[in-house]
């Protein structure tokens, strides 16, 4: 299964703080160019198991005893009496990529950053496709992360552990939380018999809220 | 029995299988984990063990795959507990049938470059669980598991230097013969054998029928036992099994005695029935004896290079008559030397000499960080250049691979007090042909003097292939028979001691004219004598043309592949490139230098402030020229007219313009004038360093010295720099809320400690008021904003 065909030009330019309708010429090939090099360098791996669902006061609980806890994925989960828990990483690859990038041309290295970022978003694309054929009678409220809403970041390594994820995809959390390889995605996505609201992700539930540019301006980045 | 005694039996060793799928078919939860199945269930994990025993398992794996304190933190059970209590049980279940092994497994964070963790923290960690497990009475450690060769040298190291165990080391492959963070069997059997390993080998991964190309590798690059002990075959994509039969498995694991292996056993998946089988398959089966014969190779952790052809070692990390490297070095400014590191491995360099010998700089400290930062970088392995015991050891334990010393000589003193690491970190050593003597003028005493540092390594256990000798290169307008004596020494020392050689040839044209000439013509002379290793600048095109050259002309290059793709394209340089990137040509347009900066036309920008240079004043282009232009940028992004992309486009016009100027300012008296300085840093535990690095750039385009400190930084040396420099402004970024805690941290200490300085923060989670909340002094939205308070603090 590929989970990563092509990066689309107009994410990375919109992560780079750039309307992809006003790119120019160069800020447009940097775009590619990172594409292009991020395609060869990410080796994507996943890794997802089944768990059930029990609301607490506090929050949810899964079949392995692990609290989530808050309010937000709790409302956002409810109705679901099951979840499919999954992480992905680019690989380790990538992230030397970057770091060779970071002692060199800026702009270059943003491109590359934001390429990456788009690839990992495309990934979990491929994947939430690839979950829904298999449950084809279920319905998913959108995928969610740590860091959405009031879910703390520090049960990435939890959810690591949980997933088995140091050694079936070489994906581990550090200390402080951040996903190591960088470009990774830990989520949870419900699955429900019955139909969910047609709520998608927007700026209330966005991980780049605070410090969104778009936002910031008054704007919108135009994913809906 | 003795593990000695096993290994030096004729025979296979047979050993255990799956432990956490065994548990778990006993009734461990999922989500609980195995570390305490010893404290915990202990009738279970007896029985387990047991069952491997009667399936003919001569060492048992103790079930401390996970007892460290990083992965024990969160069940409250100390190391101790859980390594006694897990040997005991397995001891009791082996009833001196088997020997029982302490089982090392990964810590679960990533270290140092690729993570956060730091090497020494991570030998710490594995120090605790060696203590442990010798306390506990085990016959023998196991690495396993491993994806990061620099964490499993840091579980070897633990135990070598804290108990006299055996230790087998083993990684875990992708199909593609990688480990997840890129690691072959190459770099990986060349650094564990150095290092001191007695059995290496492949665990986990994949099945049995994919270990045949992994284990040649192993074989080929290093004369060890080797072990396996593979899943049951590939995943099942539909679920948690595993592809292949108990049959299956034995008659695939039987196979492999034909490839030499020693150790047999199973990982996941793998059950006593699979041990059994195989036992079976394997009874009086003799393991074929296969020469090896491992070339001469240094490595690092992903890349392998042996020295079977001329290999070139990259000279320019050195700060010997380099005053941008100086001042790099004092700055500790990481992203110079890692650019010249790029530069030089994208110019050919296979092997990068990393020297950072400047007075009044902590060498052995700067070593330490700038052989990391390089390793995160380049995969080319490095050459550690230093005359100084305490800078060679701590650059030889940071170093992840097998790296070359250089260098000892004839005397008594760097013998005794540099062979030593080189043997310890498994690291090969160029010999200079000089004592307290000096350089003897003939070929004979140099050679005299090569043999005594090779006797010295040998004695020491260190391999005559692991011996680089150097004969030294004497300036020819000084000594101009110096040059035929190199190279007759050079000559004999291949012909007469069978030894690689070294030679750093830049020297040869010292004080004379056209210098690329001579140096061409002498690296060449030099490679017909026997010359392996020349170090020179490789930016030089003349030097690369030369190695390219004879490789087609050895018959080396096979259907001069390389040259043609070095040169298919292109006309050849004899002179030597720009270490920049600015070109030497004049600006092809009539464009000033302002509409450069603002067109964003980096190519051009270096060539016209070179041009500006003739006649103006260079602080007068700064802040006439390039601040003003650059304030136009950045009010056409603060209005919305341009965007973040093209604002870097500007950013690096400025930035090669920038460069050339500090050239200038650095060659005149003082260092480069700059107003501040501004202290950079993204606090400890935050990685996310590319917000970071622009604000670097756009302050330094106004003509602000930076010292960016990088990313994961401690509140202290933040503290420790802003006082050393005297910094006006301390600048800091966080892009989590799980690193909020330590900016705010950071400016406590800045206060307590009484540091003279304002602060400004940003950082994608950061808002004003949160900054205010922490004791910030300014909120700086993006880059642009930061350089406006700049501008307010500093005058």
């Amino acid at each position: 299964m590929n989970l990563l065909k092509t990066i689309p030009i107009g994410e990375i330019l919109r992560y780079m703080g750039c309307p992809p309708d006003r790119a120019d010429p160069v800020s447009q090939a940097a775009a590619e160019r990172a594409a292009q090099r991020i395609l060869a360098a990410a080796v994507p791996r996943w890794t997802w198991m089944e768990t059930s669902l029990s609301p607490e006061e506090d929050g949810i609980r899964l079949s392995s005893g692990l609290l989530l806890p808050g309010q937000d994925l709790k409302r956002h989960l409810a109705g679901c009496g099951s979840a499919v828990l999954f992480c992905a990483t680019l690989g380790a690859g990538v992230d030397a990529l970057l770091r060779r990038a970071a002692s060199g041309d800026l702009l270059e290295a943003l491109a590359l950053d934001c390429a990456a970022s788009a690839a990992v978003e495309e990934v979990c694309d491929a994947i939430e496709v690839a979950l829904r054929e298999r449950w084809p009678a279920k319905y998913f409220p959108f995928r969610y992360s740590p860091g959405y809403g009031d879910l703390p970041l520090s049960l990435q390594g939890e959810l690591l552990r949980l997933l088995d994820a140091p050694r079936r995809v070489g994906l581990t959390a550090s200390s402080s939380h951040i996903l190591l390889p960088r470009k990774s995605v830990t989520a949870i996505l419900g699955l429900s018999d019955t139909p969910v609201a047609a709520s998608s992700r927007s700026c209330a539930t966005c991980p780049g809220r605070d410090g969104c540019l778009y936002r910031k301006s008054g704007g919108h980045c135009g994913i809906s | 029995m003795e593990f000695r005694e096993l290994l030096a039996a004729p025979g296979p060793v047979l050993l255990d299988g799956g432990m956490g799928t065994m548990l778990q078919a006993k009734g461990l939860r999922p989500g609980e984990g195995p570390e305490l199945a010893a404290l915990d269930h202990p009738d279970w994990l007896r029985e387990i063990h047991a069952a491997y025993v009667a399936a003919g398992t001569q060492i048992l794996f103790a079930n401390t795959f996970g007892a460290n304190r990083e992965k024990l933190r969160r069940t409250g059970k100390t190391v101790s507990e859980v390594v006694s209590a897990s040997l005991r049980v397995a001891r009791e279940a082996a009833a001196g049938r088997a020997l029982v092994a302490l089982d090392i497994g990964p810590i679960g964070q990533l270290l140092e470059p690729a993570g956060l963790l730091p090497f020494e923290e991570a030998v710490d960690i594995f120090r605790e669980v060696v203590l442990a497990g010798v306390e506990a009475g085990a016959d023998l450690a196991v690495v396993e598991t491993m994806t990061d060769l620099q964490e499993a040298r840091a579980a070897l190291l633990a135990a070598r230097e804290n108990s006299s165990l055996p230790v087998m080391v083993s990684l875990t492959y992708e199909e593609r013969g990688r480990t997840f963070l890129g690691c072959g069997p190459d770099s990986a059997a060349l650094t564990l054998e150095g290092l001191g390993a007695d059995v290496i080998g492949v665990n986990c991964s994949l099945g049995p029928r994919e270990m045949p190309p992994l284990v040649r590798e192993l074989t080929r690059w290093s004369t060890l036992p080797i072990l396996v002990k593979p899943n049951a075959g590939l995943p099942d994509p539909a679920g948690g099994g595993y592809d292949i039969t108990p049959e299956e498995f034995a008659a695939a694991m039987a196979e492999l005695t034909e490839l030499g292996v020693k150790f047999y056993g199973g990982c996941c998946g793998t059950t006593p029935e699979y041990i059994a089988r195989m036992a079976k398959a394997l009874r009086g089966r003799e393991i074929r004896e296969i020469p090896r014969s491992v070339p001469a190779a240094v490595c690092s952790g992903t890349r392998a290079v042996p020295i079977d052809r001329v290999r070139v070692i990259g000279e320019r990390i050195n700060p010997t008559g380099k005053k941008l490297m100086k001042e790099a070095l004092r700055k500790g400014d990481m992203d110079y030397m890692l650019g010249q590191a790029i530069a030089q491995t994208e110019a050919g360099a296979d092997i990068l000499d990393v020297n950072v010998g400047l007075p009044g700089i902590d060498e052995a400290d700067m070593m330490t960080r700038v052989v990391k930062a390089l390793q995160g970088v380049t995969d080319a392995p490095l050459q550690l250049d230093s005359g100084k015991p305490e800078v060679l050891a701590a650059a030889l334990r940071a170093y992840c691979g097998k790296a070359i010393v250089n260098s000892v000589n004839g005397e008594e003193k760097t013998l005794s007090a540099i062979l030593p690491l080189v043997k310890k970190y498994g690291a090969a050593v160029v010999g200079l042909t000089l004592d307290e003597n000096g350089i003897p003028k003939t070929v004979e005493a140099r050679l005299e003097i090569a043999r005594r540092i090779l006797d010295r390594a040998l004695a020491l256990g260190i391999p005559r292939k692991d011996v680089y000798i150097d004969c030294l290169t004497l300036t020819a307008s000084a000594e101009q028979a110096g040059a035929a004596q190199t190279l007759e020494a050079v000559e004999r020392v291949k012909k007469e001691l069978g030894l690689r050689t070294v030679l750093g040839v830049s020297n040869i044209s010292f004080g004379l004219p056209a210098r690329p000439l001579i140096n061409q013509n002498f690296l060449t002379m030099a490679l017909t004598k026997g010359l392996d290793l020349p170090i020179l600048n490789p930016n030089a095109d003349a030097m690369m043309a030369a190695v390219r050259s004879f490789h087609l002309l050895m018959n080396i290059d096979r259907d001069a592949r390389e040259f043609i793709d070095a040169y298919g394209q292109a006309k050849v340089s004899t002179t030597i490139s720009a270490a920049s990137s600015a070109p030497s040509a004049a600006p092809s347009s009539q464009r000033s230098l302002g509409q450069i900066v603002e067109a964003g036309l980096k190519g051009e920008a270096g060539a016209a402030a070179r041009t500006l240079l003739e006649t103006t004043d260079p602080m007068e282009i700064i802040d006439g020229i390039l601040i003003p232009a650059l304030d136009r940028v950045g009010a056409g992004f603060e209005s919305g007219r341009i965007f973040l992309p093209q604002l870097l486009q500007a950013a690096g016009a400025a930035q090669a313009a920038f460069e050339v100027i500090r050239e200038r300012l650095a060659g005149s008296a003082g260092s480069a004038a700059g107003k501040g300085p501004v202290i950079l840093a993204t606090v400890r535990g935050d990685i996310h360093d590319i917000g970071k690095n622009i604000v670097r750039v756009l302050l330094e385009n106004y003509g602000y010295e930076v010292v960016d400190l990088g990313k994961d930084v401690e509140p202290a040396r933040v503290v420790e720099a802003a006082r050393e420099r005297k910094a006006p402004l301390v600048g800091l970024s966080a892009l989590m809320t799980t690193t909020l805690g330590a900016m705010k941290e950071t400016i406590s200490l800045l206060r307590r400690e009484g540091v003279d300085c304002r602060v400004v923060v940003g950082g994608a989670v950061l808002t004003a008021e949160y900054a205010k909340e922490i004791g910030a002094d300014f909120y700086a939205r993006d880059a642009k904003a930061t350089v406006d308070v700049a501008r307010q603090v500093i005058r």
